[in-house]
């Protein structure tokens, strides 16, 4: 009996043991990464009593007010702007950056550390003016050296985003305020990178914190400054109080919390918890349509998405290469049924490679559904009978991406291109599509973060690409004649040209551009996300 | 005694060998992570100077050479998205997970046990009734189901917890609810069976013969036999918890391992990938050994087996 009671206690020491060290674990919370303290106590006493000065003497100055909270849909990997892999981490990120130039909604670019720039004769060169009353966050100066040091930085071949700065052949310092930046040829690319991607950074505060310490709390000149950033769950920046856009940002506080379901992001909108989330179906809105205190927004999203042919590799010598069999595909497939029966009508057309948002848009009428013709053209080109290929798609590798799929794949069949659908593993399919190893026929999608297409025009269809399938030397030609005109006009002229020669000779069919749905409390006000799924959220603010 | 443990732990080595060797070529078998890493404009010759930086280019013996060495010294590499340690990061996430699994565990034990023990000592109660009821509903709703509707009564509606994130104490109370479910129910269901079945044994009977209260028989004989079989579930259930649960902390936004492992795997982020899987294999393993062990402690046929 003695033996078998001290089995017993051994057995409840050890268990009870276990279960404190368990429960001690917790008691320790994440490590929170904390922006750098750098004011001692005897200057934060100084910097009191000034306040107490300016309060007396003047009305009081304007105050960023209130915190904005956001969900975001994605775990978010950098907080640096050159590496955030995607654009929730790029929305956050850039929250404390600034570029030399800002874009503006309608495609524009207006000065923003740059106050004016000049481009030289030959169109090669940029010579920008620097803002001269702008300091980092830590109190660095903003100047030419920041600039320089940024693109040597960021143009290194392990950054994500490098090839937004690997743009720019050299950056040189002129004076302490002036800066040119070259291209190898002209290239009216430049400013969109640079609006886009070239966050400035302090060279002394990076030099000395290194890549790794700033990668984590990160030092810009924008509205927000880095406070914390717990990974998995929140990301926190505030107020700049010295931002050089006077007035400015209006929120004292935001919140980027990460919430990878819809589902999670529905119901934290509608208690409050976060007031902006992004990324909802349009299933999702229509279950927070009048829930009190929350608006639903909806907005044409710059993702073009298309059925591609392959006469590369695996559509080499099929009937694909005659230009009627392509067109024919574009008469078969009944768009706006699809449109209306999958995504409830919320998604637009698609004309071209060209978005209705980008330079040049010639808005043409769309390709009509019609079977008779598509099995004319069919027959046009010799095949009377259809043929057979295989197709592919990336599995839910988009928003219902496989029911689009699978209605395209029955389109096709109805005229007599007998297909199988494959539906693969996203990442593997997205591997094979850079190695040009997906079927004749595949869907993809392409996205723009700038208003101009020439960034997937060039991706999809210029020479030597990764994700290139088609090569259509007429076409080659026309988008490298885009990348070197820099007058806006002349651009938008080549671009109609494209579009043109591009319904003659359809390298892809031309699918859709889906709309965003964002759920947005009412205290939110001028909160205008873009149709490139990106914000900027210092003119954005909160009442209460 | 002895021998038993040591060839415990040496099947545990083993079979922790084996998941990295296994973690290492699966996560390699689509390919590396150049191009999703790289913008989809990228060059191909940016591409290959960005595999070649990274030593994505070498062979793959080489790499898992390299991997092995550098994993006996501690070092799991750089996470390829974070760019920080892989076990640094592990760490910064194992405080959320340790305690979802705990309190889920607790929930699980605290409720399931006595609803067990009283089933089993008086079935067709109405008490007995509840705890079939939450061996059913515990092992057959799903749990991402059941996730939303919580969220839906209690933090939508009722405002009594928030929807997700790891912020005040009553944020747990959610996620360990769910997760402890599956548990609960496996919980109730084996113990009630095993009072059941002991409640029928010769030395129960042999005790009742002695004159003994059903009271005593049941607190000194029958609850330390039903035991044995309860050890066994709590540790593999706790070692499985611990190893972060993908779903549950999704729908949460609980910021545990769970969550990272899914990312990093859709990321292609290897050396974290490889990191959670060690550590959550370790996990296991670690758990199972000390499991067998105090089964060995509380039972001594098996010792002396």
């Amino acid at each position: 009996m003695f033996a078998r009671r001290k089995l017993w206690n051994i057995v409840s020491a050890l268990v009870a043991a276990a279960l404190v060290l368990a429960a001690c674990a917790p008691a320790a919370t994440p490590q929170v990464i904390k922006e750098t303290e750098v004011v001692t106590v005897k200057e934060t006493q100084i910097v009191k009593e000034t306040q107490v000065v300016t309060i007396t003497a003047t009305p009081e100055p304007f105050k960023p007010q209130g915190k904005l909270t956001v969900g975001l849909t994605t775990d978010i990997a950098a907080i640096e702007v050159p590496y955030a892999p995607e654009r929730q981490a790029d929305n956050a990120s850039k929250t404390m950056y600034d570029s030399l130039v800002f874009p503006t909604a309608d495609g524009n670019y207006e000065p923003a550390l740059a106050e004016s720039w000049d481009v030289s004769a030959d169109g090669k060169t940029y010579t920008f003016h620097l803002r001269k009353d702008v300091t980092f966050h830590n109190g660095e100066p903003f100047n030419a050296d920041s600039v320089v040091y940024s693109w040597q930085v960021y143009s290194q071949p392990e950054v994500t985003y490098a090839n937004n700065w690997t743009i720019a052949e050299t950056v040189e310092k002129v004076d302490d305020y002036t800066v040119n930046i070259s291209t190898a040829e002209p290239n009216a690319l430049l400013l969109p990178y640079v609006a886009v991607g070239w966050a400035m950074i302090p060279p002394k505060a990076h030099a000395e914190m290194g890549v790794q310490a700033f990668a984590q709390s990160p030092i810009g000149t924008g509205p927000f400054m880095f406070k914390e950033w717990v990974k998995g769950d929140h990301l926190v920046v505030v107020a700049n109080p010295n931002y050089w856009r006077q007035g400015y940002p209006k929120v004292a506080e935001i919140e980027f919390k990460f919430l990878t379901e819809a589902a999670t992001r529905v119901a934290a909108v509608q208690t409050g918890e976060i007031d902006i989330a992004p990324r909802l179906t349009s299933d999702d809105a229509q279950t927070l349509l009048g829930a009190p205190g929350v608006q639903i927004i909806r907005y044409p999203v710059n993702r073009v998405y298309y059925l591609a042919f392959n006469n590369l590799t695996t559509g080499k010598d099929t009937p694909l290469e005659k230009p009627e069999v392509r067109q024919a595909l574009a008469h078969a497939i009944d768009m706006d049924a699809i449109i209306k029966a999958i995504f409830s009508g919320y998604a637009t057309r698609a004309v071209g490679f060209v978005g209705p948002s980008d330079l040049g848009f010639d808005g043409a009428e769309p390709v009509e559904y019609n079977v008779e013709k598509a099995k004319q053209l069919l027959a046009d080109a010799g095949y009377p009978n259809g043929f057979e290929m295989d197709m592919a798609c990336p599995d839910a590798g988009y928003p219902k991406i496989n029911d689009v799929c699978q209605a395209i794949s029955g389109y096709l069949n109805e005229v007599g291109v007998k297909n199988t659908l494959d539906l693969q593993e996203a990442n593997a399919y997205w591997e094979r599509e850079a190695n040009k190893e997906l079927p004749p026929l595949f869907v993809d999608s392409w996205s723009s973060t700038v208003p101009d297409s020439y960034g997937r025009l060039q991706g999809a269809l210029g020479q030597g690409e990764t994700y290139a399938n088609w090569y259509d030397e007429k076409l080659v030609s026309l988008i490298e004649q885009v990348a070197v005109t820099v007058d806006t006009d002349k651009r938008a002229e080549v671009y109609r040209e494209i579009q043109t020669y591009m319904r003659e000779n359809p390298p892809f069919v031309y699918l859709y551009f889906p709309e965003a749905f964002e759920a947005v409390t009412t205290r939110v006000q001028d909160y205008k996300p873009r149709s490139a799924e990106n914000y900027f959220l210092w003119d954005v603010s909160v009442s209460d | 005694m002895q021998r038993y443990i040591v060839s415990s732990v040496t099947q545990a080595v083993l079979v922790l060998a084996g998941v990295l060797i296994l973690v290492f070529f699966m996560v390699r078998a689509t390919g590396d992570p150049a191009r999703l890493m790289l913008a989809r404009e990228a060059k191909p010759e940016q591409v290959e100077e960005f595999r070649e930086k990274m030593g994505f280019n070498r062979p793959l013996i080489v790499q898992f050479g390299d991997f092995v060495f550098k994993a006996f010294t501690g070092d799991f590499g750089n996470s390829l998205h974070y760019r920080l340690p892989a076990f640094d990061l592990i760490l910064e996430r194992l405080p959320a997970t340790v305690q979802l699994a705990v309190v889920a565990l607790i929930m699980a034990v605290v409720i399931a046990i006595p609803l067990g023990l009283i089933g089993g000592a008086s079935p067709g109660s109405p008490v007995d009734a509840v705890g079939r009821a939450i061996g059913l509903v515990g092992q057959t709703v799903p749990p991402f189901w059941l996730a939303l509707v919580l969220i839906i009564v209690f933090a939508v509606n009722l405002r009594w917890f928030p929807t997700s994130g790891r912020d005040e104490w009553t944020s747990v109370v959610m996620p360990g609810l769910v997760l402890s479910l599956g548990t609960m129910g496996r919980l109730v269901r084996l113990t009630r069976s095993s009072v059941l079945e002991i409640m029928g044994d010769d030395y129960i009977r042999t005790a009742r013969s002695k004159g003994l209260s059903d009271s005593v028989i049941f607190f000194k004989h029958a609850l330390r036999n039903a035991a044995i079989p309860l050890i066994t579930v709590i540790g593999v259930q706790f070692g499985y918890m611990l190893g972060g649960t993908v779903i549950i902390e999704s729908v949460f936004a609980w910021p545990g391992l769970g969550r990272l492992v899914a990312e990093s795997i859709g990321r292609r982020d290897f050396p974290l990938v490889q990191g959670i899987a060690f550590f959550a294999s370790a996990v296991v393993i670690l758990l199972t050994v000390l499991t067998d062990i105090l089964y060995a402690l509380v039972d001594p046929r098996i010792r002396y087996e």
